[in-house]
């Protein structure tokens, strides 16, 4: 199963990912459009320190956010192993528990009227999510955790979790 | 294997998830009083607001039950466990044999000892017959009082509100959610329920319900009163109760499973008898902040103790290593909050860091003990707040980032930076 990594020492911190990310979320597709239709990236780049982090959804295999949805609509797709709110029988009531279970703060809450909370969905349908596509700096990759990258997976939720 | 599940909510649907991922062949069970499909207990709010209907309450789809083949005895309440027979008595008197039980039978409305409680009218919001029960009620009804000022009674007090009924929230605490807010957290919530119409009366415990006088009946009329401590009487057709929940352990009394005020169960949520175990509202665990064992009433632990009872149940030892017992999230108008672990601190012994902006209906508490964070209030922008539960729940030393974090500039970022 792919999954989307990050090699942090290439990111410079250009936010084209999470630009592309509300492009491909957008009703247009386009950038400007994303931005006229107030739709939010789903993949935050943060600075840390003087360093930019992007911080998106692991799509964890036990997920907390998926025991913390009081409607059912927070699943993992066993087929998949995407993590959303969307695209079921069962629809998300902006609760805010998912926001409170997330360790990676990779949830966030839909700007507008309606309370919706907000996550990748690993973008079904497309062969490669949107952000990975789009990052210049090949900092962002979709590729099966391999041995590399799960060593380094392992020391990251050694950190929290 | 025989597998058998009392109760039908977060708890037990995700044990039968769980049992089905790693015993295909087994036979599960699950036993409900309830006579339908599992639905969501923190959706009834939204039911009586009339945003949703029963059916957008569902849970999981309709076909789960068929699809994770699991056998249904719903509508008949269990009543006894035999833990020497292994089998579960009916109401009915009818019997189910188990190899291995999970008692996820979640929790009642507790109502405190007032008079007149008893009376028509007069109701908790648990269950889906409590809020059909309510909303019966509100077609006669103008007036609404709701005793205890906790989540259920303010999700009632805003959903019947939304339903363009007066609602009065009558609570004994100083202040609002007392069990989850300090005062500053709950006077932002406070206030912005104010200003769309709800009233609130702090402070004041209520001595009895008194039912309509014979002279209010021959008017037709079928108002209740609420008389308060202070002799103060307010007038309402619904009355909600929600000052406390109570596990539902009936059926293990007199049995040699262990009883305190729930069940109590080991690490691996197995009780004090073999083979059954507990999860959910019914079962005690050790909250990790805390220390203390006890109940936890809240949806995402009950779900998590229902997935690592069913592990044990199905011969895969898995740890239960503590939750947070006490987190919640709420919004009920406009601004969000979340509170966790120990949020007004018993004693001087704690750091305690907070950044108020009422007018901004921004508020940001943490308290700490050593540098470690063992609570948390965000109101207002509660963004991270998963990052910093993870914190807590890892006791890791937050010297370096609680500045940050009271500011609202923290992420997980920076600890991803600490280990690259």
């Amino acid at each position: 199963m792919k999954e989307i990594m990050v090699h942090l020492d290439r990111c410079n911190g250009c936010l084209t990912c999470s630009l592309a990310c509300a492009a491909a979320h957008s009703s247009s597709g386009t950038i400007v459009g994303a931005m006229l239709e107030g739709i939010p990236g789903r993949i935050f780049v943060q600075a840390a320190g003087s360093r930019p982090v992007p911080i998106l959804c692991r799509h964890c295999e036990d997920a907390p956010c998926v025991d913390a949805c009081m409607t059912g609509a927070m699943q993992k797709d066993p087929g998949t192993g995407l993590v959303s709110n969307e695209g079921r029988e069962q629809t998300c009531v902006g609760c805010w528990m998912c926001i409170m279970a997330c360790p990676y703060g990779a949830i966030i809450q839909k700007p507008g009227e309606k309370k919706l909370a907000l996550k990748c969905d690993g973008c079904p349908g497309r062969e490669i999510p949107a952000c990975v596509a789009a990052c210049p700096n090949n900092a962002l990759v979709y590729e099966e955790a391999d041995a590399f990258s799960e060593e380094r997976r392992r020391k990251a939720a050694s950190t929290l979790v | 294997m025989r597998y058998v599940i009392i109760g039908n909510s977060a708890a037990g649907i995700k044990a039968a998830e769980t049992l089905r991922k790693l015993d295909r062949g087994g036979l599960i069970t699950i036993i409900s009083d309830e006579p339908g499909p599992a639905y969501s207990r923190c959706l009834l709010p939204a039911f009586l607001a009339g945003m949703r209907n029963e059916d957008e309450l569902r849970i999981r789809p309709e076909n789960f039950y068929q699809r994770n083949l699991v056998d249904t005895v719903f509508g008949k309440k269990a009543v006894k466990v035999e833990t020497g027979r292994k089998q579960v008595v009916l109401a009915d008197d009818s019997r189910v044999e188990y190899d291995k039980l999970l008692i996820a039978t979640g929790s009642s409305t507790a109502f405190p000892p007032v008079e007149g409680l008893a009376g028509p009218g007069v109701l908790g919001l648990r269950n889906l017959a409590d809020a059909r029960e309510i909303l019966e009620y509100r077609r006669k009804a103008r007036r609404v009082v709701v005793i205890g000022a906790g989540f259920i009674g303010m999700e009632a007090a805003y959903a019947l509100y939304r339903r363009g009924l007066e609602v009065t929230v009558v609570e004994k605490m100083p202040h609002i959610l007392p069990l989850q807010l300090d005062r500053p957290a709950a006077e932002i919530i406070q206030r912005d329920m104010q200003a769309e119409g709800v009233r609130f009366i702090l402070g004041a415990g209520v001595r009895e319900v008194a039912g309509p006088s014979l002279w209010t009946r021959l008017f037709g009329k079928t108002g209740r009163g609420v008389i308060l401590d202070n002799g103060d009487r307010l007038k309402a057709e619904i009355v909600i109760v929600a000052t406390g929940i109570k596990p539902n352990v009936d059926l293990v009394r007199d049995t040699e499973i262990k009883l305190n005020w729930g069940i109590v169960v080991d690490q691996y949520m197995q009780t004090a008898v073999p083979d059954v175990y507990a999860a959910g509202d019914v079962a005690e665990t050790e909250d990790i902040i805390t220390g203390i064992v006890c109940v936890s009433p809240i949806w995402p632990n009950a779900v998590t103790q229902g997935a690592i009872a069913a592990c044990n149940m199905a011969g895969r030892p898995r740890l239960y290593t503590g939750l947070i017992g006490m987190q919640n999230a709420v919004e009920f108008r406009d601004v969000p909050a979340i509170a966790m672990g120990i949020t007004q601190p018993p004693d001087g012994s704690y750091e305690v860091l907070a950044l108020h902006r009422p007018e901004r209906n921004l508020y940001r508490k943490l308290v700490l003990k050593d540098d470690v964070i063992v609570g948390m209030i965000l109101v207002g922008d509660i963004g991270q707040a998963g990052v910093i539960a993870a914190l807590m729940r890892k006791k890791a030393n937050a010297r370096k980032f609680k500045e940050r974090i009271l500011k609202g500039e923290f992420h997980h970022g920076y600890l991803q930076r600490a280990v690259s």
